[in-house]
């Protein structure tokens, strides 16, 4: 496979009478813009605010990140989810570096949303602090859930994945201002150098464990809850075939903008010919049931040692339940042989005393520490709020609350606000990004 | 200026060796031994007082000892508290860590000791408090007193402490996180790991594995027929109005409701607010979470001698461990004093 990412770097988002991007600057039309986005019937009210690094702005409830994109050589960014199914990874794709379109409640949270500051100590938070952010702030029909903890927030996402493919697409006719080339031969084609090189795997485990089908992360559009580990090109990853979900809390979060950027995958990239053999992605998952993570294990280790692995890096996105999913794909790709590092965030507490993961092993013996979600934090006030603050106390998101005997409530009445890490926006960033650790005190 | 106490054994006091280790805990005004040094290079704080005790005194009557020397510092105004250094002396390791303990929970100062690696005292008291690594012998007394004093004068001065490592004394379990001076991404932080893992190079793990904490598995219950059993739930199921307002996810309180003459839960009048599952089978039926029904059967049936009155909740997600411990160990009160043989104890 091979894949060209088209990078336009944008300086500047501005709103105007066409959409169009020229000079590193992307206008968009906003009255066409909102047109686009209520072509779907469940959005009921919608705007959109630019939000720059620097300014004095905080977003929440934040439900979604997207890189806007266009898939040149033809088809829907998302196959599978915002149009029909085809393979991707081969061919061309714009995309608008810098930027993300966010999906932003106009007044309702949910227990996977996050925040967002894009200035000050707030903003060392979140890898999307550094980028201009289109906010997509809308209110739906989707009375069901309104008041519920859990949200599938379907039509928030999908409309800010069509509004990422309406703005991307100003970019189809124009040539790319830089090129990335992503490619691999297929395994068994490779040249004796490549092969003599310690061949690595990625196992990634997304957001998977509701029953019911929603709030997962998505595969081509399937639900990853009703999926066996799989063996994925990484390109596939990086070029839309993996949409972020709805339900984990929101610092353990892979956003969409996560999946198509993944700093892990990446870099293995930059390493493979040189220094190892690439092999793939085993897109594997995140169960409740014990039988069900022992099952997804077997099928990893299966795969990796199947397919030659000598080494594997794993990911997991989340904490808690699934560290016992963690530790035991660590464990079984340990007891076959694959030597592997693992990369986690930890729950240590408020006071760092807890113990890291809710299940730990000797065999887990190289991790990287992407930080800690139960920190507390304070941060005063913005002058600017996209979306509404009190979703953060009112709506139960997973690092904030109502009322509190010690801290009082996490949205204070002079807008500033005390909260856990576990609501930073994807701010563990165990994509890759994290410049956070671990450390004993 | 602000005020410390040293604590140190009896031949550090100078009064002998093995010969004079009955010798009982005193206090007195002024310096001993190494509370000189300490005193010189000390900077925010005078040392006042110095407490003496000898080693098989503390060793064989641990409690009285300790009890007797905080009676000592219940009159005496001190913002720090010091022990040894221990080096590799083991009974002056295992009082320096026991004193420093009860110091630090009685009167809620900083407490600082130092002991060299080997010895016990440190796997015994790292976790409680700061314990600085100190040379095998006493040869290394000065640098080993300028590392407390140092530590000492940035705690009383309330600078910014660094971690464990940076301080250099022993990690105690407690972490946090920090973002890294040279900002090198996780995605980098893991090839670098990887390539060494697979060279089989040396490499330092960021989550090194702590020994676990296991709890070992009950007793068995010889005549279940006569024991009366509790149910406990981390599934979050509650009175519809959630009286102690549990959190939803890391929860911090806990519940305890009568189930007296009841024969199931039923939905409407308790529901689950745990933020972690779906709730919809265990609010249409919240004997799906916590079996009161099946309960109730066995205990007409025999089989179980009684259901205790109350069934105790709390919510698993996302609730620390350490917390989990506090809210059990606050149950397991309830539990010993109404009666309670054994529990059932469902999650999610």
């Amino acid at each position: 496979m091979k894949l060209e990412i088209g990078n336009f770097h944008v300086k500047d988002v501005v709103f105007g009478n066409e959409t169009k991007y020229e000079n590193g600057i992307v206008t968009i039309n906003k009255q066409e813009a909102i047109d686009y986005v209520k072509e779907d019937e469940h959005i009921t009210d919608v705007d959109i605010f630019i939000a720059k690094p620097g300014e004095k702005i905080r977003i929440v409830p934040v439900k979604e990140a997207i890189e806007p994109r266009c898939r040149v050589s033809g088809g829907s960014v998302f196959p599978g989810v915002t149009g029909d199914l085809q393979q991707v990874g081969n061919g061309r794709t714009n995309a608008l570096k810098n930027t993300s379109v966010l999906a932003v409640g106009k007044h309702w949270g949910s227990f996977g949303d996050g925040l967002i500051d894009m200035s000050g100590e707030g903003a060392k938070y979140t890898y999307n602090s550094q980028l201009i952010n289109i906010c997509l702030v809308a209110d739906t029909d989707e009375e069901f859930e309104r008041y519920e903890q859990q949200k599938k927030n379907h039509a928030i996402r999908w409309a800010a994945m069509r509004l990422s493919e309406y703005i991307g697409n100003c970019t189809k006719e124009l040539k790319p201002e830089e090129i990335e080339t992503y490619e691999m031969e297929p395994i068994t084609k490779r040249s004796p150098e490549v092969n003599a090189l310690p061949s690595v795997v990625v196992v990634l485990q997304p957001q998977s464990q509701m029953e019911e089908l929603g709030y997962n992360d998505l595969n081509y559009g399937w639900d990853t809850n009703r999926m066996l580990p799989t063996f994925m090109h990484p390109n596939e990853v990086l070029d839309g075939a993996m949409i972020s979900g709805s339900f984990m809390p929101c610092s353990s979060k892979w956003s969409t903008y996560d999946f198509q950027n993944f700093p892990l995958i990446t870099r293995l990239y930059k390493e493979h010919g040189k220094t190892i053999n690439f092999l793939g992605v085993i897109m594997s998952n995140l169960n409740v049931a014990l039988e069900q993570k022992e099952r997804a294990a077997l099928f990893v280790a299966q795969m990796a040692k199947s397919l030659g692995a000598d080494s594997a890096v794993l990911a997991e996105e989340g904490y808690g339940n699934p560290d016992a999913d963690f530790i035991a794909c660590f464990v079984a790709l340990e007891d076959a042989g694959v030597k592997t590092i693992g990369c986690t965030n930890e729950c240590t507490g408020r006071d760092g005393n807890s113990q890291p993961l809710v299940t730990l092993d000797k065999k887990a013996d190289a991790i990287v520490s992407t930080g800690n979600v139960s920190e507390l934090i304070e941060l005063p006030p913005m002058e600017k709020v996209i979306g509404e603050l009190q979703s953060l106390a009112r709506d139960g998101l997973s690092g904030g609350w109502a009322g509190d005997e010690i801290l009082g409530p996490s949205v204070r009445e002079d807008g500033s606000i005390i909260m856990e890490n576990n609501s930073m926006f994807a701010g563990d960033q165990i994509a890759g990004w994290s410049t956070k650790t671990m450390k004993e005190f | 200026m602000k005020k410390a106490i040293l604590y140190i054994n009896q031949f550090f006091a100078g009064l002998g060796g093995e010969a004079k280790a009955d010798y009982a805990p005193e206090i007195k005004n002024g310096l001993v031994g190494p509370a000189m040094e300490l005193d010189k290079i000390l900077q925010n704080a005078e040392v006042t007082h110095t407490v003496i005790c000898g080693d098989n005194f503390m060793g064989s009557n641990t409690e009285k000892a300790v009890e007797r020397i905080l009676e000592f510092l219940e009159d005496k105004e001190f913002d720090i508290f010091f022990a040894g250094p221990a080096f590799q002396a083991g009974r002056y390791g295992s009082a320096c860590g026991n004193i420093c303990k009860a110091v630090k929970e009685k009167f809620g100062v900083p407490v600082v000791t130092a002991m060299h690696e080997e010895n016990p005292g440190v796997d015994m008291f790292k976790k409680d408090i700061v314990i600085f690594k100190s040379g095998k012998s006493a040869a290394s007394m000065r640098k080993d007193l300028n590392k407390m004093a140092q530590f000492g004068d940035k705690v009383l001065a309330g600078e910014k402490l660094g971690t464990a490592e940076e301080e250099g004394y022993f990690i105690r379990g407690i972490r946090h996180q920090v973002w890294l001076e040279d900002e090198v991404p996780a995605s980098d932080r893991v090839v670098d790991m990887l390539l060494k893992k697979i060279r089989g190079e040396e490499f330092i793990s960021e989550l090194p594995i702590p020994e676990l904490d296991r709890v070992p598995i009950a007793e068995k219950i010889e005549e279940l027929s006569k024991a009366t059993i509790a149910l406990v739930t981390s599934g979050g199921i509650v009175p519809v109005e959630n009286p102690d307002r549990i959190q939803s996810a890391s929860a911090t309180r806990w519940g305890r409701y009568n189930i007296k003459g009841m024969d199931r839960l039923e939905s409407g009048v308790y529901k689950t607010i745990h933020a972690g599952y779906d709730p919809a089978a265990a609010d249409a039926d919240p004997n799906v979470c916590l079996p009161l029904d099946a309960m109730r059967a066995y205990e007409n049936e025999g089989k179980i001698g009684k259901l205790h009155d109350y069934f105790y909740t709390t919510v698993g997600t996302g609730t620390t461990q350490a917390e989990a411990a506090r809210m059990a160990n606050e149950m397991v009160e309830y539990f010993k004093n109404e009666g309670v043989d054994a529990i059932v104890l469902t999650s999610t």
